[in-house]
């Protein structure tokens, strides 16, 4: 992908947060890892609307818990609606979402399954590397929504989802002709498949195959034979 | 569908009965009171005041009247009017060649002098008719006149003591006789070669040529139990102010009159000074503009005039309607009462139709009385005034009451599927596993703990839900949702919140499929979006119930093109079938009636249950409108 390579294209990356500090902090590391790219920032939900709109970025960094305008006090609630509004709106943008209470997320979860873009969830407690690599993964247009499962609850997916597993590890077929099978693009069917990892907890790893992961915990979870 | 119709109908039927009694009532005694005769007074008033109203008519062309009044009498010094003086009077007149004379001045014994010259004036006047009074006190007509010549001057009052009818004929001690008015109606019209017949259709009524006279009945119009004896018929007063041309005495005598009043006319000759020969009516007014009281002499003209009338120009004789048609007036004013009261719903606009309606029937009874029909106004207009507001007043309560009946029954329902769908549920798992298995005592308590809560969320919500903006849906846990949220988000929140109650057959699952297909428009209503979300929660807790050992969960709400589907599909060991419909299943089948789709419930080969609710985009527009409202 195109955007996987920092030196390639001038990124854009637009980053929200309330705090000075976090906000601070979270610009330092970015840049650290991406000093060719463009940094924008906003403070509440009105101004992050508008950056989104003015400079269409390559990434998108959030917290959940802003302030609707200037003034007022942040609540989640403001986020998850500016979410939920981003992603009607730009259905590719990639984003990750940064917050101490990520559980929030639950209530947009079909909005959230239905992004063709990146998206990864990363906890404020988690260590800058991990995060970075959260925003490395949502920049290769993957879904990490891993924390937002409870631990015994049992793996959700969408049935189309399930279709290319089968497609894929009963019948053997390529990308392409699971796209011809289902009807749907090549990258619809590219975007499926980060769905169905991040739902069996497969991601990148040095030196392992993905797909071949993804075929193994398929089978582990018993949804192929 | 015919006993759709006819339950429709027989509700129909049923909300209009409340009704009846008052209008039973208050018909029955207006009725009651109109035959006994206790609203004659009024209905004489409404009557007399009517025919007062009328515009004015033109004066008549065919009746002059010759008055003796005050003036005359003192200039002549003598009353009773002498005999000679009535002589030249009578010379005079006849100069001028009037058809028929009426001669309304007693002449029973001579009034000196000149009783001579008047006898011999009699009989030289073939035209001239004098009178005679027969019923019950009598005096006989001036001497020497014929029979045919003679006609009684008798007049029926009423028990009000006013004139409201004309007496043509009657049977007396020596024979049937002819009134005045009808004996100058007859030679007038003799000329004309129009004769006194028996009528065809009422042999003891009258014709004159081919005009019927109306006869008057004993209960007539608004009379109860009058004397009907004889011929009579309603008087129907010429109206205006000026009716009937009138010479004095005087002018006779000095010749200062116009002569064609007198040629080929008909003559009535009598006194028009007060004191004499006064009638009571309200129906016109008098000639001096006496207020209520008209001389006897133009009494005459009147009824002369009416018959005269009704032959030559068709102006139309009183008629009433049969008794029948009466009554049935009545009580048609009364239903109209009651459908005014049942029809409006505030007290304003019902005075304001009881009113308007008044008003009609007022103005339709003075239409029908210029064109000649005396209807029943007075009792009408009494039914409608008391019915109207009466009507209203019931119909409002019976109202008030059923609409309070609905809403018991919606708290009821309403309290039961909160409880059906939240603590009953958690009881049938439990029971379940209780029955399984011996439970240890911890377990037990805590079971029951979380029955306790569940029972007293139930009251909470309820607590919190207004009845009639109910707009919010209330899931497990107090959490409540907004019903204004598209469908497709407000299924996923169930969805989720029904997963994560306490069933034993969610613990074994480990695929959970969903997919909530975002609809727009969906046209539906609060009410109908809150029944198929307690659907899914109903049949969500039902996989939790019975799909034993269940590994993989199906639960999808998907749109092709006007068809919506929600299926939930297990794949566990499935209900029991029980020969009883659940309560539950129940209430998945009214709402699929209500949404005018279809409610499924199959076993799913190899293993497993399908739970599903299909319905139709309505199509009609005026749907539209109510759910956007709502």
């Amino acid at each position: 992908m195109a955007q996987n390579s920092p030196a390639a294209v001038k990124q854009k990356i637009v980053v929200i947060d309330d705090h000075e500090l976090v906000l601070g902090g979270t610009l330092d590391v970015l840049k650290q890892q991406y000093p060719e790219a463009e940094f924008f920032t906003a403070k509440i939900a009105q101004s992050a609307l508008n950056a989104v709109e003015t400079y269409q970025p390559d990434l998108l960094v959030m917290d959940l818990s802003i302030p609707e305008e200037t003034g007022t006090t942040a609540r989640t609630d403001t986020g998850i609606q500016l979410l939920k509004t981003l992603l009607k709106k730009y259905p590719t943008l990639n984003i990750v979402v940064q917050s101490s209470y990520v559980k929030a997320l639950v209530r947009i979860k079909p909005e959230i399954d239905a992004h063709k873009g990146g998206f990864t969830v990363a906890d404020k407690s988690l260590s800058s590397k991990d995060m970075l690599t959260r925003v490395d993964w949502a920049l290769q247009g993957l879904t990490h929504t891993k924390d937002l499962k409870s631990m015994r609850s049992a793996l959700e997916f969408k049935p189309e989802w399930l279709t290319v597993l089968t497609l894929a590890f009963q019948e053997g077929l390529q990308d392409k002709a699971i796209a011809e099978r289902m009807c749907v693009s090549e990258r619809m069917v590219r975007h499926y498949w980060t769905k169905v990892q991040d739902v069996l907890d497969v991601y990148p790893d040095e030196g392992k195959n993905i797909r071949i992961q993804t075929e193994m915990r398929a089978r582990e979870e018993g949804l192929i034979d | 569908m015919k006993s759709r119709i006819f339950g429709k109908i027989s509700r129909e039927i049923a909300s209009w009965q409340v009704g009846a009694i008052p209008g039973f009532t208050v018909v029955g005694l207006v009725i009651l009171a109109r035959a006994t005769g206790l609203l004659q007074s009024l209905e004489w008033g409404a009557f007399d005041y009517f025919l007062r109203l009328r515009p004015a008519e033109a004066v008549d062309e065919r009746v002059t009247i010759v008055g003796i009044n005050q003036a005359d009498i003192s200039r002549i010094k003598a009353y009773p009017i002498p005999d000679r003086e009535l002589a030249v009077l009578l010379q005079k007149v006849q100069k001028y060649k009037p058809r028929a004379i009426g001669l309304d001045l007693i002449r029973d014994v001579p009034v000196k002098p000149g009783h001579q010259e008047l006898i011999s004036e009699l009989k030289n006047s073939k035209n001239l008719i004098g009178i005679e009074k027969v019923l019950p006190v009598t005096f006989p007509p001036p001497p020497t006149l014929p029979p045919e010549q003679i006609g009684f001057s008798d007049a029926i009052l009423d028990t009000d003591g006013r004139l409201r009818r004309s007496l043509l004929g009657t049977r007396t001690t020596q024979g049937y006789k002819y009134s005045l008015t009808l004996q100058l109606a007859r030679a007038y019209l003799a000329s004309e070669k129009i004769f006194l017949t028996n009528s065809k259709r009422d042999r003891h009524a009258m014709r004159l040529g081919d005009t019927e006279l109306p006869r008057f009945l004993t209960n007539s119009g608004g009379y109860t139990g009058a004397d009907a004896g004889g011929m009579q018929i309603l008087l129907n007063f010429r109206s205006g102010d000026r009716r009937f041309p009138v010479i004095n005495l005087n002018e006779i005598k000095t010749g200062q009159f116009d002569p064609k009043l007198l040629r080929d006319r008909i003559v009535i000759i009598g006194v028009t000074a007060p004191g004499v020969d006064i009638i009571n009516t309200y129906a016109t007014t008098g000639i001096d503009r006496m207020n209520g009281q008209v001389y006897g002499v133009e009494i005459q003209a009147h009824a002369v005039s009416q018959l005269l009338s009704a032959v030559l120009d068709r102006r139309p004789l009183l008629q009433v309607w049969a008794d029948g048609w009466e009554y049935l007036w009545i009580v048609a004013w009364g239903f109209l009462g009651i459908v005014l009261g049942k029809l409006t719903q505030s007290p304003g606009k019902n005075l304001l139709a009881v009113g308007l309606s008044g008003l009609a029937l007022l103005g339709m009874s003075y239409l029908l009385l210029i064109w000649g029909w005396w209807i029943p106004v007075v009792p009408a207009l009494f039914v409608l005034l008391v019915l109207g507001p009466t009507a209203i007043a019931v119909y409002q309560r019976d109202r008030t009451l059923k609409s309070r009946i609905q809403e018991r029954q919606f708290i009821i329902e309403h309290s039961f599927t909160s409880i059906h769908n939240g603590p009953l549920q958690s009881l049938a798992a439990f029971l379940r596993l209780a029955r399984e298995q011996d439970l240890p005592q911890e377990q037990l308590i805590v079971k029951l703990e979380q029955l306790n809560h569940e029972i007293r969320d139930v009251y909470e919500f309820l607590q919190q839900e207004p009845l009639t903006q109910d707009r919010s849906l209330y899931l497990n846990k107090g959490l409540a949702v907004d019903l204004q949220a598209p469908l497709h988000e407000l299924l996923y929140q169930v969805y989720c919140s029904t997963l994560e109650r306490d069933f034993p057959c969610f613990k074994t699952l480990k695929v959970k499929i969903q997919t909530f297909d975002p609809v727009e428009d969906l046209r539906l209503n609060l009410t109908q979006k809150k029944e198929i979300c307690r659907f899914l929660e109903e049949a969500l807790c039902n996989v939790g119930k019975h799909a034993v050992g269940m590994t993989r969960l199906s639960v999808t709400f998907t749109q092709k093109e006007e068809l919506y589907v929600l299926q939930i599909a297990d794949n566990g060991a499935g209900i029991v079938s029980t020969s009883t419909e659940g309560r539950g299943t129940q209430q998945s089948r009214n709402l699929a009636r209500q949404l005018g789709g279809e409610f499924q419930r199959s076993p799913l080969p190899p293993r497993g249950t399908l739970c599903q609710l299909t319905w139709r985009r309505a199509k009609l527009r005026k749907w539209v409108i109510g759910s956007r409202k709502s």
